[in-house]
């Protein structure tokens, strides 16, 4: 078991002919993600890297029943695709793209609000399930299968803990990138849901960034489980104090000002374990294990 | 991306929304024009037009410029000329814009108009609930204190930019602000047209501070401040064009033009490259407690030209501040070997005069520490970020 992800997942590239698409997929392929079609308007009946392309998702959807979508589009057409995505009722959709205007995020999550459909991203390195499949841009070569969950805000730190997960000898059983950007598709609590789920982990690790209160609504969900998997967490920026030159000003105003700070007190209060460094992940990894 | 007051005004008034009779003006003499041009007896305010919040309280640097603050009520028109010559030339120091202060290169003159009371109003995003958020609030103090230590004080009502504003919510307003009666319909024009321009022009927040009420019951905009979402300007040519370049820290403005990040702390000797926000900042926190502190990281994203890359590289090499630089790459996206040459055409261009220390992870590591070790430069490779830090301080204490 995996979650969201597997190398039974049949996936489809939105946007599979782009300059920058066609160096991921490829990588994708030979590392052994099934992909099975990719889209691009105007396309159709092609094939390109020995994929069949479709004009249209529910037309690739229909003929290769395909569920998950990685996204390769740019930022301005993010919005389309993912509608496409939606009226397919694919199941997990990845928008790697960075830049992606807010506004068209809000109208984004309202067309999800009541869909089948579980955005990834945008601005996200995407999802890995170790030497299975990825839905993304991760660098393989980092990669080892395990036990560890990882669900991050931040994309660059996402690989920074696979990393400290390998220190610990304990590798990764699903990698998911929740996005950099202001508003994500999916935030940390229906994740941790997969992941208390999911047999094969054994633990997650949890980042988070500055700005909004994500971290603050998984703190509440964990606190309402019994008897959880353990979760170890680290905020990026501990040792800043938040302001309007870091952060989004309407977040101070709306919630007043939050600390990294006041995110670790709600984190610890929920009984997570919360690292002020990066680099000890691994070893309070080790703790829980050795 | 944010904008003047001058021209936030001028397009809330498009919308609808009321503003006091204004024009903007260069030279003193264009200021004594304006004024006439805008009322035969004043009285009159000057305003320095910087983008910074508190500039009523703030002071000016040059003795010249007299002790009054950056908005100044005037009744004479004779007084325009002589203070606006004071104002005109000189820099500006608020609790907003740091030590240094900001030019004044130009200045809005308004009618001054008389209000019984003022508000706070702003529309932000709201990035929990996927809506954006008007709020308001009758005190005077400045809003994010008020956020934080009086929430109580705040109204907070969820929008949706795509609906009018509803009659329940008007009459919340209403009421939590103790509006007359007679300025309902305003209120509603105002908040329309808040979110109308909020949505048209692709905003980011939207603030009225203050919001006057004449004794006649209409709303007024003294005050007006608009940011915009920087992803979004493809596709608002008119928005653009309204970027004062002036406004932003050199290299920040450099940075931004490759599509990077740039960041500068207060305090600290070593600059960052790395290729996200968080990274920097996870960064910053090793090296908390240690001699050497961040002074500034550039974030280059997922950029994939080397040209631009090298670009980026320069803007920190060529920082006064910075004594020794880490270069800290998480591959994905960005593959690391452009960003290895990228060191080496920008260490041809301006040199390399201070300690570097390199660590590369992900996508084509190996290719990009061999072109560095290839290159001869005295570049030292990092396996992980503990001993980036470590190195890089070890470097900086043997240089020093």
């Amino acid at each position: 078991m995996s979650v969201l992800l597997n190398k039974n997942t049949k996936v489809l590239v939105q946007g599979i002919t782009g300059r920058q698409a066609s160096f991921h997929v490829k990588r994708l392929l030979a590392n052994g993600t099934q992909i099975v079609a990719g889209v691009s308007p105007n396309r159709g009946g092609e094939n390109y890297l020995n994929v069949p392309v479709f004009n249209t998702v529910s037309e690739a959807v229909r003929q290769t029943k395909a569920t998950a979508s990685v996204m390769f589009v740019p930022a301005a057409s993010v919005k389309d695709a993912l509608k496409e995505a939606v009226e397919a009722e694919l199941e997990t959709v990845v928008a790697i793209a960075a830049g992606v205007p807010i506004r068209d995020m809000l109208e984004i999550k309202n067309i999800l609000k009541n869909s089948k459909t579980m955005l990834i991203g945008p601005n996200t390195p995407g999802i890995i399930t170790p030497s299975e499949a990825c839905l993304g841009i991760f660098p393989e070569n980092i990669h080892q299968k395990g036990c560890v969950g990882i669900i991050s805000r931040s994309s660059t730190l996402t690989y920074e803990a696979v990393l400290e997960t390998n220190r610990a000898g304990l590798g990764q059983s699903t990698v998911i990138g929740l996005g950099d950007d202001m508003i994500l598709g999916t935030g940390f609590v229906e994740l941790m849901r997969r992941f208390e789920a999911d047999d094969k982990t054994k633990a997650v690790v949890l980042i988070g960034t500055l700005g909004g209160t994500y971290e603050e609504e998984a703190a509440a969900y964990y606190a309402s489980l019994k008897n959880p998997k353990p979760i170890i967490s680290y905020i990026a920026g501990s040792t800043l104090s938040f302001n309007d030159k870091m952060g989004y000003a309407g977040d101070i105003i709306t919630q007043g000002s939050r600390t990294a700070e006041d995110k670790e007190s709600v984190m610890r209060a929920a009984n997570m374990k919360v690292v002020r460094q990066i680099n000890e992940i691994h070893t309070c990894l080790k703790d829980l294990f050795l | 991306m944010n904008i003047h007051e001058y021209q936030a005004k001028n397009i809330l008034s498009g919308y609808g929304i009321l503003i006091p009779k204004g024009r903007i003006a260069y030279t003193a003499g264009e200021a004594k024009r304006a004024a006439e041009n805008i009322s035969a007896h004043g009285p009159w305010v000057l305003k320095a037009q910087i983008q910074s919040g508190a500039r009523e309280s703030g002071h000016f640097l040059e003795k010249r410029a007299g002790a009054k603050g950056g908005i100044r009520r005037i009744k004479g028109r004779l007084d325009i000329l002589e203070e606006a010559d004071k104002m005109l030339g000189a820099t500006l120091v608020t609790a907003q814009t740091g030590a240094k202060g900001k030019f004044v290169s130009k200045i809005y003159v308004e009618e001054y108009v008389k209000t019984i009371r003022k508000f706070y109003v702003g529309l932000v995003v709201n990035r929990m609930e996927s809506c954006v958020t008007l709020l308001l609030s009758d005190s005077e103090d400045n809003i994010m204190e008020t956020a934080a230590k009086f929430p109580q004080k705040i109204l907070r009502v969820n929008l949706s930019l795509d609906e009018k504003i509803k009659p329940e919510a008007l009459e919340k307003i209403m009421h939590f602000l103790d509006l007359p009666e007679k300025s309902q319909t305003e209120l509603q024009n105002l908040i329309n047209g808040m979110c109308q321009a909020f949505k048209d022009l692709d905003a980011l927040m939207i603030e009225i501070n203050p919001l006057g009420l004449t004794s006649s019951g209409a709303l007024i905009a003294l005050d007006a401040k608009i940011s915009f979402d920087d992803n979004a300007l493809y596709r608002q040519p008119k928005i653009v064009p309204l970027h004062d370049d002036y406004e932003e820290d050199v290299r920040a403005l450099q940075a931004s033009k490759y599509g990077f990040v740039y960041h500068d702390f207060e305090n600290g000797s070593i600059g960052c490259i790395v290729n996200g926000d968080g990274l920097a900042l996870s960064v910053r926190d090793l090296l908390y407690g240690k001699p050497e502190q961040m002074a500034c990281f550039l974030n280059v994203k997922g950029g994939v030209d080397k040209d631009k890359i090298s670009a980026g590289i320069k803007i920190i090499m060529t920082n006064p501040r910075v004594e020794g630089i880490l270069i800290n790459i998480l591959g994905g996206f960005l593959r690391c070997n452009l960003v290895a040459e990228g060191i080496l055409s920008a260490a041809a261009e301006v040199g390399l005069n201070v300690p570097m220390v390199v660590r590369f992870e992900g996508t084509n590591k190996d290719e990009a520490e061999d072109i560095l070790a290839k290159s001869g430069l005295p570049v030292l490779i990092a396996k992980d970020m503990e001993q980036s830090v470590s190195k890089l301080l070890k470097a900086m204490e043997e240089a020093a």
